[in-house]
């Protein structure tokens, strides 16, 4: 699978799953994984997944617009920067956001987010 | 490597030929927020950044987020090894 249908794959099944039932991303995480959501910083799949399973909003869908995808080193990680809309339940206007993962390579041949930086986008 | 809006690029000449033949004179970046994170084994560091992009004689200033990955040098400085740049349309 070429590098950009990996990217689109990811994005397409964390968003998903994010939308659907966030307690179901821990296991796209590690313990050495990395968040920066709104500039808090987060380590560490469990501590990762309770600050996303709190977040004050019940339902979410995200819209996304663009995703650029880079390999990111002899790691074999890859760098996937995705832009979009976050629509909240009830609320009129949708947020903008930036979000970018690094994924590195798991034995089993998958990924798992590594790094993860999370930017809504102010007008 | 350089990603410029979808636009794929790798080389630090063909990088600089692409950022010099950009269509305006004179810009000012405007940062808004910088977020890093130490990326792995290697040493490298990601630095995510958004903020504002003022054109000069344009009225209003374009938005943008832009994402390096930072590799060290020898010398103990840091080289731009990725580089991903995104206008943030309204």
């Amino acid at each position: 699978m070429d590098p950009d249908s990996v990217a689109k794959a990811f994005v397409e099944h964390y968003y998903s799953t994010f939308d659907a039932n966030r307690a179901g991303l821990a296991n796209l995480y590690q313990e050495g994984s990395m968040l920066t959501f709104e500039g808090q910083k987060i380590m560490g799949s469990q501590n990762i997944v309770a600050k996303l399973t709190s977040l004050p909003f019940q339902q979410c869908k995200h819209h996304i617009t663009t995703v650029d995808c880079q390999p990111s080193g002899p790691a074999g990680g890859m760098l996937v920067f995705v832009s979009g809309n976050l629509q909240l339940a009830g609320e009129q206007h949708a947020l903008k956001f930036s979000q970018m993962f690094h994924l590195m390579p798991t034995p089993q041949g998958s990924f798992y987010v590594f790094n993860d930086i999370f930017r809504l986008n102010y007008a | 490597m350089l990603t410029f809006e979808g636009q794929k690029i790798m080389g630090s000449q063909n990088i600089v030929a692409k950022l010099t033949s950009l269509p305006f004179q004179q810009c000012q970046h405007q940062i808004t927020t910088v977020d890093c994170q130490p990326s792995g084994p290697a040493g490298g560091m990601l630095v995510f950044v958004s903020g504002n992009l003022q054109l000069a004689g344009e009225q209003h200033a374009l938005k943008f987020s832009q994402l390096f990955h930072l590799m060290p040098t020898p010398q103990g400085s840091f080289y731009v090894f990725n580089d991903i740049f995104r206008l943030n349309y309204a």
